[in-house]
């Protein structure tokens, strides 16, 4: 079995192809390129680099956010295209998940962050489990502010990680017993996609292509508008 | 352009994609005539409460809709994905969230079924759209091109050779119909319900300003929308019917006045109409009796090959694959790409 993964969710784009033996090629990128550009040459690429026929992919994996929308739309779009065209199912994986899962052997509690721009965060709750972690909060998207709060709250040793507590570093990393990681594991990686989506992919926990749903835990600003104007 | 000597195999299946705007549509089509197949699934209904295109909404739509919309192309084309030459997306002008879903789509199964991907200039397609139709249109060939988003009169002097006679200097025509629509809160989109309400009313009972008839071959409908404004705030009781009859008379007469001469001054044979208010039914019924008062041959392609679909950008994908073969697996989405326009003469 060989899994296809697709990740754009964040500033970074990324790809990686990989099975029972692990990962046996990755692209990624943070800067440069829009998504839109790269991504399908970083698939040609990274499928020549690990000698794949992109005929011999049984399994694409996407991260299904949350995120920046319109690169999210970008790997979705490109992911679910080439499992309708393989003829292939799909599993799907949320960006919190992938940012956590480096973090799988410590015993802290673990809050994965995406920055969601406009003074926001993505946010979800992890803690270990015996074969890996189990997500404690629903994801969810919060103001520094309200996840400084949590934090606090949790009064328990606690890892932050992801590019949204990065742009907030001194905020969280002034509260006892939280420490936040490094930018090396700021951005959620298509290797995490493809090693999380391989444990699914054994149960066999697949969706179709057209059954993928990003995880966009914003609405429209028109239809927030619509539903909060003054005549209503 | 086709080598004459080296002419284009025959049966070259292209599956094309287009989502620029509020329609998510796949279609195939062989050499460039013939349609095999062409959905197109409108968001409309989506957007009709905000009286407009709500981009971030268009773009969530086309990725719940685009492979399904894809998937129902191919079954009732009854192809498979290896059997096609290419996979087409229009990559510009348009929302560039929307233009993004098609094109990574189209590049995606480009790279699966191991045949090229072409990038589509959206209002090339809708140039194209006559043509598919009626491949015997002779060049030079002039297009009037009126959407929501585009004015344009363009002299088809060859395939590919597009020359820029005018366009609109302030709204677009269908925009023009959308203000007046929602200044006489009659809903969204304008077009369809000026146009069912203007088969009611009098064209001839309000004289509105038919903005530069004379002069070029620009456009401008933002007096005139002013005017249709002004006359409904001095006359509350005025029947809508009317107005809407009046105001698409003077769009309508300004439009093909201008089409009409710039036939006659290029010496063009035939006249076609493109994009979504050539769906207009008194557009089209005023375009066809050009044929019958003067020597121009007039051609209106059918109302859903006017409106956006696919089918026209599978066509000027085969075009473009003979002059300029496939495209760089690296092209973004350009919301303000031009046509590639020849230097004025
Ligand atoms: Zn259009």
């Amino acid at each position: 079995m060989l899994i296809l993964g697709v990740e754009s969710a964040t500033a970074q784009v990324g790809c990686a192809v990989g099975g029972h033996e692990g990962v046996l090629a990755s692209t990624h990128s943070a800067r440069g390129k829009r998504h839109a550009e790269s991504l399908a040459p970083q698939i040609e690429f990274t499928l020549s680099q690990a000698r794949v026929d992109i005929s011999e992919i049984s399994v694409v994996a996407v991260d299904v956010g949350p995120g920046l929308f319109t690169g999210l739309r970008v790997g979705i779009s490109t992911a679910m295209a080439t499992a309708f065209g393989l003829g292939v199912p799909m599993i799907g994986v949320s960006s919190l998940d992938l940012v956590a899962f480096p973090l799988r052997h410590t015993r802290r509690l673990i809050a994965a962050t995406i920055d969601a721009r406009r003074g926001e965060v993505f946010t979800a709750f992890y803690r270990q489990v015996p074969g890996g972690l189990q997500r404690v909060t629903e994801p969810h998207v919060v103001t520094p502010d309200d996840l400084y709060g949590e934090l606090q709250a949790a009064s328990t040793e606690t890892i932050v990680v992801g590019d949204g507590a990065l742009r907030y570093r001194e905020k969280f990393s002034s509260i006892t017993k939280v420490e936040v990681a490094d930018e090396s594991l700021a951005y959620p990686s298509a290797n995490s996609l493809v090693a999380l989506a391989h444990a699914r992919a054994l149960r066999e926990d697949f969706v179709q292509p057209a059954q993928i749903q990003p995880l966009y835990l914003r609405r429209p600003d028109a239809e927030v508008n619509w539903q909060t104007r003054p005549e209503r | 352009m086709t080598d004459m000597m080296n002419p284009a195999p025959a049966g070259q299946t292209i599956l094309g994609i287009e989502t620029s705007c509020d329609e998510t549509a796949a279609s195939v089509v062989v050499d460039g005539r013939t349609i095999l197949s062409s959905v197109v699934s409108s968001q409309v209904d989506l957007h009709a409460r905000f009286g407009g295109v709500v981009p971030e909404i268009a773009s969530r739509a086309h990725t719940d809709l685009i492979t399904p919309v894809i998937a129902q192309s191919l079954v009732e084309a009854g192809r498979e994905g290896r059997e096609l030459t290419a996979v087409a997306a229009t990559y510009g002008p348009g929302l560039v969230g929307s233009l993004l879903v098609g094109v990574s789509a189209a590049k995606a199964l480009a790279l699966t079924w191991g045949v090229p991907f072409i990038g589509v200039n959206h209002l090339e397609g809708h140039l194209y759209a006559g043509l598919l139709e009626e491949p015997d249109l002779e060049f030079p060939l002039v297009v009037l091109l009126v959407s929501g988003g585009h004015t344009m009169l363009v002299e088809m002097q060859g395939h590919g050779e597009y020359r820029l006679l005018g366009q609109t200097v302030d709204d677009a025509a269908g925009e023009a119909f959308d203000k007046v629509a929602r200044y006489l809160d009659l809903g969204y989109p304008g077009g369809p319900v000026i146009d069912r309400l203007a088969t009611q009313g009098d064209p001839t009972s309000i004289d509105f300003p038919r903005p530069m008839i004379n002069d070029g071959y620009e456009f401008s409908f933002s007096g005139l929308k002013t005017a249709v404004i002004n006359h409904v705030r001095k006359n509350p009781d005025v029947s809508a019917e009317d107005v809407a009859a009046s105001f698409q008379a003077a769009v309508v007469d300004v439009l093909l006045a201008k089409t009409v001469r710039a036939a006659e001054e290029v010496g063009a044979t035939a006249i076609c109409l493109a994009g979504g208010v050539a769906a207009n039914s008194e557009l089209r019924e005023r375009t066809l009796d050009i044929s019958m008062t003067s020597g121009i041959r007039a051609f209106v392609p059918s109302r859903s090959m006017c409106t956006d679909n696919a089918a026209m950008i599978a066509t000027a994908a085969w075009w473009r694959l003979q002059s300029d073969g496939p495209s760089a697996m690296d092209l973004g989405a350009h919301p303000n790409l031009k046509l590639p326009w020849l230097e004025s003469a």
